[in-house]
């Protein structure tokens, strides 16, 4: 790992950081959210800090270039994400459906009971 | 007199609504209520609408967080003096909120919290072990001493209903209790004792724990103190009411 990108990774990784404390700063982030930016820019941090864990691990899994190691783990990582986010946004579709059929339920209901019954309102 | 309303969130609890809120009802009639049910999948809000409980029903589950916001907006819009979470499955005492709020009016409080800890000792569990950690967490980021961050029972000013009411990252939990220690809000606690769950399951199985606690400590070493400090609770009480 050449020390450019050593130091490419470390300035990314910290300005990732600092967006992130930005974003909960103006309270735009539900802090849970931003869990798994922090700890993933920790340890790309970690990673360039100390590139004899990654040469390691590349020697372990018979990757030649230290580099593709860390790039297959940052690829690896994201699908991770995207798919958790993909579970994410099917649940809120799911929920925000469930809410707009309550909500017009009730309006309905409400409605039909002023309309049909005045007596009993 | 402080017109304290009664938060009770409730997510599948229809053992144990009933026993919680007739109590409240038949004795201690001085404060209001209100079950906030949290998209319950089991008979909690049929329960609730047959009986005539106040409640405010959530078509969808929002977690904890977003269930007591729900109380709390209500509290803040109906112009209550002050909100109080007692869980929907009994193991918070309504006899001491009583306590509470003379607490919370003597020492001036913004929060009152029921501890299970200020004059008895914790016992040596993991649970408490967790407990330990979050005291430790909130004593070093605010040096306040909280004998029980995890007690849901808290008791929370007309100054903190505000705030509830209108922002994110306000959830009932220690991280919030210490971010607000940190923005002025004075903490105090009262020696409460707590029931054992009657009926249903908790939420808590033993790995949610463990996340829950290491989350918590997290953000309340990591990330509390990046937050912007709301300036309202560094204001004179005078000033706001």
């Amino acid at each position: 790992m050449s020390p450019t990108f050593r130091i490419i990774l470390i300035l990314v990784s910290v300005l990732t950081a600092f967006w992130v404390a930005r974003k909960i700063r103006k309270a735009q982030i539900k802090i849970e959210d931003t869990l798994f930016w922090l700890l993933f820019s920790l340890l790309l941090i970690f990673l360039s800090l100390f590139p004899s864990i990654a040469v390691f691990c590349s020697n372990l899994i018979g990757i030649a270039s230290t580099v593709n190691f860390i790039f297959l783990t940052i690829i690896f990582v994201l699908m991770v994400k995207v798919f958790l986010l993909s579970i994410k946004v099917s649940q809120l579709e799911s929920k925000l459906q469930a809410f707009a059929q309550a909500y017009a339920i009730r309006e309905s209901v409400k409605t039909d009971s002023a309309d049909s019954k005045p007596e009993r309102v | 007199m402080m017109k304290i309303l009664i938060i009770i969130p409730a997510f599948n609890e229809q053992e144990n609504i009933e026993r919680v809120v007739d109590k409240l009802i038949d004795c201690y009639p001085q404060y209001s209520y209100v079950v906030v049910n949290d998209g319950s999948r089991d008979d909690t809000a049929r329960i609730c609408q047959k009986r005539g409980y106040h409640l405010i029903n959530l078509p969808v589950n929002l977690g904890l967080a977003g269930a007591f916001q729900a109380g709390m907006r209500y509290a803040y819009e109906l112009g209550f003096d002050a909100a109080v979470q007692l869980d929907g499955d009994g193991q918070h005492n309504p006899e001491y909120i009583a306590a509470m709020a003379e607490a919370m009016t003597a020492q001036d409080a913004d929060i009152v919290i029921g501890s299970r800890f200020k004059e008895k000792r914790k016992p040596k569990n993991l649970r408490m072990l967790g407990s330990n950690l979050i005291e430790a967490a909130i004593r070093l980021t605010t040096g306040t001493k909280i004998s029980d961050p995890t007690s849901g029972m808290r008791l929370f000013s007309r100054r903190m209903l505000r705030l509830f009411a209108n922002n994110v990252n306000y959830g009932p939990e220690p991280d919030t209790v210490s971010y607000l220690i940190r923005c002025g809000a004075r903490v105090t606690e009262v020696q409460t004792q707590m029931n054992e769950r009657i009926a249903g399951e908790s939420y808590l199985n033993f790995s949610r724990s463990v996340i829950y606690m290491a989350h918590m400590f997290f953000s309340i070493v990591f990330i509390q103190f990046v937050r912007k400090k709301e300036e309202t609770p560094c204001l004179p009480h005078s000033a706001l009411s």
